[in-house]
């Protein structure tokens, strides 16, 4: 069997960062990119999967939607397990939403035939939590989102899933393969992945496909195949906080003039 | 003196006297037998050895040199336990006599004798011979008698190979055939040794009547003292006879078992031991084993990827427990003893790899699990590499380079700690332990009225590796300043490396992320080399370590100092002028581990600090037995649980019991981490002030501008 794992190299912001020009990103200088932290958890939950199974009963494959620099990612993967990894890109793509990616991984999926697909339940860069579930409708699959357990043994033609509900509630629930999974936080312990581990996975095939490989046109992908654009990146005003010093009864006069400033105000 | 009738240089001990030929027939089926079971030991556990990886072992000239001298001088023996190491000399050097003196006999009698026609066992030499073996025996049985003594009734706890990380239900749990195999050794040593009297005893009752037996009589003092008590209780020559056959056999017999049992007991530990010596790596923690990260296979998984030295090492234990006592994470009941590690792979090893041929499952040769003798990972976690163990070990076990090992392939396996996963990631991804930006690292110099120089962008004298926790830990940056004002204050040309600086990795190789570690190694070195400086220098002893020690064998060959050498230094020369001294404050110094054990820098931090005037009282474990603070080796990134006592609170203790203590001063900033938090912890905080060299020195050049944090808190109070 066959298990696809959806994964993403996001992109961190410091602590201090200024916004692009044209306003639509913050500026690259200020970004630094890494493995998306629930792609870690998805990936961990397919390894799990590949090593209850025989020697090569299971097939675990990483594949990302970017450009040269998440093949760092994949290799992050490749480090833990698994022997190949796709990464489809070309300049076409860029700006696609999670409907334009979603797009291009269906195709992928149609082509590669797994079993299951995994995919984080949301990146930590744009937290749309889209994409996933785009997947499944676009190939029309069972699906569950927010999985924080998981039961299933290779071979088995249906898993158990429980989900994270509002209000601590937990839904048990199976679903037949094919399906798509989107995987939450705290689901495992993910392994480190070790430099050399790393290192040696460069030795590891990354396949990288363009979006005509896979058959689809440049209205298909970027922000023509998009439907929703950005339009605009703000950094929202911070409330102003005051610490009070002094005395108690300097702190308390203090706390006095400012409900009287605000009762003022109102 | 009536003079002898014979010539008394044909005085000689007749050998078999007496015996049938059977029985002399049947003496040789023996000992050749002896010899046969002997050799074949010794070629089982060659065999075992010869299973393990190769080693280039390097000098081994200097190796066994080292080895004769502290075997002549037995002077790992007896360090922290003096008795027993005067103990060990008695047998070691009664038997070494008793056995070169068996083989002389061997010798004349059986080669140079019946081959040569050359004997010389005989007149004066022979007498001689005597009395130098009648003394060997006394010191042979004195030692064993007092290893009897402190085995049974001394009690020692380093004795009891009970198993604190076991339950009594484990199968390894108190190894009680340990005790039974010390005890049958010293009784079959000391039953050799008193028989050999009795049987010389009753030769000399035997042929009292033979002058040229009776008349030399004291030549072999004890056995003729004893002699006399025989003849004295009514024994007759004849009965002489009859006991020196008897106790003849006996002697005999149980020498020869007691060589061909050699490879198959404890007894081995007369080879191993000398062989371990002899191999033992004059650093081994302070330079671990380099790995070739291209290779297949990375740390001991197997006990086959052992290399052939260790598993030497792993026979020459002799379970002293020293390691065991030294041990830090054992001392505060954590699931680690050196020893227990070292005897567990031992007894692993022993099942695997002297049989025949090898298990056909490769993974049954794993060492790593939960199994019997098989090593646990919590095990290898709780380790600090403070190497405590691999110091006081007597006969040259290297327990650090192996946990290294071992945690190389868990690393290889991602089996750690959360929190040190966290840690090596924040590595990987931004140079440093604590996640920061590595824009911040130079943060702690904005509070300066100076600046420092860019030592990427001019010259210097010293560059200084300021290091990860001495750049971002809060409490140890006010040190970092203090360090910066010293220098400026005495015109010490100087700069540091700001946002190009990576951690310089020694935790992160003690952890067993080589490619992590060698990748920073690296970098450093890179940015390093396209520096001009003179020399680096660190207040952190773990990069200062790494950087003086491992460095070089990635090509980063630098003149590295110690803060604590420099400053001593600029006090002797005045560079640092005193505006005051510390003359009412009582003071202890902790040794970190790895500028003290490590690296042998003992007395630069204590020669500044009574050079600052203060009184220095030192704690009961000090400079080579220091205690350490529970930080090393990656456990500064793993914080430790609440249920039981942390190292740092057993040392706080340990100091808080000096009269009138003021200062714990110490020389390292995760040192200084771990003793803030224990301080309080211990509550002692109001009495004890923990501060770093470096910050004396500041307060008795008056730099030190700021109120000092615990003086804050007083005045709080107040």
């Amino acid at each position: 069997m066959k298990i696809l794992v959806a994964v993403k190299q996001i992109a961190a912001l410091d602590e201090d960062f200024e916004l692009r020009e044209d306003g639509k990103d913050v500026d690259p200088d200020y970004l630094d990119y890494e493995l998306n932290e629930w792609d870690d958890y998805s990936y961990e939950e397919a390894l799990r999967i590949m090593e209850a199974g025989g020697e090569g009963e299971v097939e675990i494959v990483p594949v990302t939607v970017g450009p040269d620099e998440a093949d760092d990612g994949l290799r992050r993967c490749l480090a833990k397990g698994g022997e190949r990894g796709i990464r489809i890109w070309d300049d076409a793509i860029t700006g696609s939403d999670p409907s334009a990616i979603a797009r291009i991984l269906v195709k992928v999926i149609e082509r590669e035939q797994p079993d299951m697909v995994f995919a984080g339940t949301l990146s930590s860069d744009h937290s749309f939590a889209q994409t996933g579930m785009a997947i499944a409708a676009g190939l029309g699959w069972p699906h569950a989102a927010v999985v924080n357990h998981l039961e299933y043994k290779p071979g088995d033609s249906s898993a158990v899933v429980h989900r994270e509900l509002e209000g601590g509630l937990e839904e048990k629930l199976s679903i037949d393969l094919p399906a798509v999974l989107t995987i939450q936080l705290g689901i495992n312990d993910p392994r480190y992945a070790s430099l050399r581990g790393i290192k040696q996975a460069k030795s590891k095939d990354i396949e990288v496909l363009s979006h005509g490989d896979l058959g689809l046109s440049d209205d298909d992908v970027g922000e023509k195949g998009s439907l929703s654009r950005v339009r605009r990146m703000v950094i929202p005003e911070k409330g102003q906080a005051e610490m009070i010093e002094g005395t108690a009864a300097e702190q308390a006069e203090r706390v006095a003039q400012i409900v009287k400033e605000l009762k003022g105000a109102a | 003196m009536i003079e002898p009738e014979h010539n008394s240089e044909e005085v000689t001990r007749v050998l078999f006297q007496d015996f049938p030929e059977w029985m002399v027939v049947s003496f040789y089926i023996v000992a050749f037998a002896a010899i046969a079971v002997f050799l074949y030991g010794c070629y089982v556990q060659i065999r075992k050895y010869r299973r393990g990886a190769s080693v280039n072992i390097k000098d081994i000239g200097h190796g066994i040199a080292d080895m004769v001298k502290s075997m002549l001088a037995h002077k790992t023996l007896k360090r922290r336990d003096k008795a027993a190491g005067h103990a060990h000399a008695l047998i070691f050097f009664g038997f070494a006599l008793l056995f070169i003196g068996t083989s002389i006999i061997t010798l004349d009698y059986d080669i140079t004798g019946p081959l040569l026609g050359l004997n010389f066992w005989h007149g004066s030499f022979y007498l001689w011979f005597s009395l130098v073996l009648d003394i060997a025996g006394v010191a042979l049985i004195g030692g064993l008698l007092y290893m009897m003594y402190r085995r049974k009734w001394l009690a020692l706890p380093k004795l009891d190979y009970a198993r604190p990380d076991r339950s009594p239900e484990d199968p390894d749990y108190d190894r009680n055939s340990y005790r039974r195999e010390d005890w049958a050794f010293l009784w079959t040593l000391i039953i050799i040794g008193i028989t050999g009297y009795v049987l010389e005893a009753a030769r000399l009752v035997w042929l009292a009547g033979d002058p040229t037996v009776w008349d030399y009589r004291w030549w072999s003092p004890v056995g003729t003292a004893l002699a006399y008590v025989f003849q004295g209780l009514g024994m007759s020559a004849e009965g002489g006879e009859a006991l020196r056959l008897y106790s003849w056999w006996i002697h005999g017999v149980l020498a020869l078992a007691f060589i061909a049992l050699i490879p198959f007991t404890k007894v081995k530990h007369i080879f191993t031991a000398m062989g371990s010596l002899a191999l033992r790596d004059p650093t081994p923690s302070s330079r671990l084993p380099m790995v070739d990260l291209e290779g297949d296979k990375i740390g001991y998984n197997r006990i086959t990827d052992f290399s052939w030295k260790h598993l030497l090492h792993l026979d020459a234990c002799t379970k002293c427990g020293r390691c065991h006592e030294a041990c830090p994470a054992n001392a505060t009941g954590y699931p680690l003893s050196p020893r227990d590690l070292v005897l567990s792979l031992r007894e692993f090893a022993a099942d695997k790899l002297e049989k025949g041929s090898l298990p056909k499952d490769g993974d049954a040769l794993s060492v790593l699990g939960d199994g019997p003798n098989q090593i646990r990972s919590e095990t290898l976690w709780a380790c600090r590499t403070c190497s405590a163990c691999v110091e006081i070990c007597p006969v040259g076990i290297e327990h650090v380079p192996m946990i290294t090992e071992m945690r190389r392939q868990l690393v290889e396996q991602g089996d750690m700690e959360p929190t040190v996963q966290t840690a090596l990631q924040q590595i990987q991804k931004k140079g440093n332990s604590f996640g920061e930006n590595k824009r911040k690292r130079p943060a702690w110099t904005k509070k300066l009225d100076f600046e420092i120089k860019d030592a990427r962008k001019e010259p210097v004298d010293i560059l200084w590796f300021v290091g990860d926790y001495a750049s971002f830990d809060p409490r140890y940056q006010k040190v970092s300043q203090a360090f910066a004002k010293i220098l400026n204050a005495a015109g010490i040309d100087f700069g540091i490396l700001f946002e190009a600086e990576m951690t310089a990795g020694n935790d992160v190789r003690r952890v067993g992320e080589e490619g992590l570690y060698q990748h920073l190694a690296e970098s450093n070195i890179e940015t390093l080399e396209a520096c001009d400086f003179q020399r680096v220098v660190t207040t952190d002893p773990h990069s200062f370590n790494t950087l003086k020690n491992e460095y070089p064998e990635f090509g980063g060959k630098y003149n590295v100092q110690h803060a604590s050498t420099l400053i001593r230094k600029m006090l002797n020369s005045h560079e640092i002028k005193l505006k005051k001294k510390l003359s009412n404050n009582t003071v202890t110094f902790h040794d970190p581990c790895h500028l003290g054990r490590l690296n042998k820098g003992y007395d630069a931090p204590r020669e500044s600090i009574q050079m600052l005037g203060a009184n220095l009282v030192e704690m009961k474990r000090s400079r080579d037995n220091s205690f350490c603070c529970g930080a090393g080796g990656g456990r500064i990134w793993t914080p430790d649980p609440v249920d039981h006592e942390k190292p740092s609170e057993n040392r706080m203790r340990e100091a808080a019991e000096i009269e009138g203590l003021d200062t714990f001063v110490v020389s390292c900033p995760k040192c200084m981490n771990m003793f803030e938090d224990s301080v309080k912890s211990t509550g002692n905080e109001k009495n004890i002030k923990v501060r770093e060299v470096i910050e004396l020195v500041a307060e008795c050049m008056g730099l030190d501008d700021a109120p000092e944090p615990a003086d804050e808190k007083s005045t709080a109070e107040a």
